[in-house]
């Protein structure tokens, strides 16, 4: 069976997409739903290819490291798979490990003229609607600190929110004592403690 | 954005300006300027690209940073307030090297065709 074949470019970074599309889920010929190989071609740099399993955690790390080199952050991704730091503020040292046993691990150093490249790339294979992948249920494209915000966001609310509705409670609790109270059986007492 | 008038009466909500003016922005408005920034990143990148590029390798190529780093300096000097120390922070030779790469960096991550949600989520986030 023929397997489709899609390339998207950004300057001096390609990516290649090779699969066959899910015919159980009636799609078209030229969708790609069931990736076989992919590979990253930078220029100057050797070609990097792999599984299937291989290309979100790759291409997640990659969005992650972005994330943290503009925000101001220690740009700095490691995982069992790839490592991503930063040798200085222009050059990123990026180390792939392979997952087959005394394979050295692959070594490239690339400039923010590639990485923006590389990013471009994989954000035109996330936008492609003739790809899909099969990807994690945690939002990954989210820029991190975004994600931790809303965790902070929720520890905020969870510490703030209780005491709030207690005293407000109480506010409203001890307000309803108001119709018990009468200000002028109050007087009638002190008229008769001091009857000058 | 119903004229061009509009867009320049909005760049002045900018506190590092000169001409600062507090007029409160809507966020209609907020979300126009990120489209307009993020379609210029667009069209822009391979310019974007080469200043970067040129930075990496500055023994080789250092023209085009210089003459980027040049005219962003003149523009700060003639349109923004130079007694703001933030102003001056961009001004400094030996800081606004990072300020300028990572602005550089975060327009050059959105120019997808999702650039405009990316650029608001960083905006958000900063």
């Amino acid at each position: 069976m023929m397997q489709n074949k899609l390339s998207f470019y950004q300057s001096s970074v390609s990516l290649e997409i090779i699969g066959l599309p899910d015919y159980s889920n009636n799609e078209n010929k030229d969708q790609i739903s069931i990736i076989s190989q992919w590979k990253l071609t930078i220029i100057d740099k050797p070609l990097i290819e792999g599984k299937i399993e291989h290309l979100w955690p790759i291409m997640n790390a990659f969005y992650i490291y972005s994330n943290l080199l503009i925000k101001n952050e220690i740009p700095l991704f490691e995982s069992k798979l790839i490592d991503i730091k930063a040798d200085n503020l222009h050059i990123h040292n990026i180390v792939l490990k392979s997952s087959k046993p005394n394979v050295k691990p692959l070594i490239l150093k690339i400039g923010n003229s590639l990485l923006s490249d590389t990013i471009n790339c994989f954000d035109q294979l996330n936008e492609s609607p003739k790809v899909r992948i099969k990807k994690p249920d945690v939002p990954n494209n989210f820029p991190m600190k975004l994600r931790y915000g809303l965790n902070k966001k929720n520890k905020f609310f969870n510490f703030f929110i209780p005491p709030l509705i207690a005293i407000c409670s109480l506010i409203l609790f001890s307000s309803s004592f108001i119709y018990f109270y009468n200000p002028f059986e109050n007087i009638e007492k002190k008229e008769l403690i001091n009857p000058e | 954005m119903p004229n061009k008038v509009t867009i320049w009466k909005l760049r002045n909500n900018n506190p590092l300006r000169k001409s600062y003016v507090n007029n409160n922005i809507k966020p209609n408005e907020f979300d126009a300027l990120i489209r307009i920034t993020v379609e210029m990143s667009k069209y822009l990148y391979p310019y974007i690209r080469e200043i970067l590029k040129s930075k990496e390798n500055p023994q080789e190529n250092p023209v085009i940073w210089n003459d980027f780093n040049r005219r962003f300096i003149e523009l700060i000097k003639e349109r923004f307030n130079i007694d703001s120390m933030r102003v001056k922070k961009l001004l400094d030779q030996a800081e606004n090297d990072e300020i300028i790469i990572k602005s550089l960096l975060t327009l050059s991550f959105c120019i997808s065709n999702q650039g405009y949600q990316k650029l608001k989520n960083f905006l958000y986030d900063f």
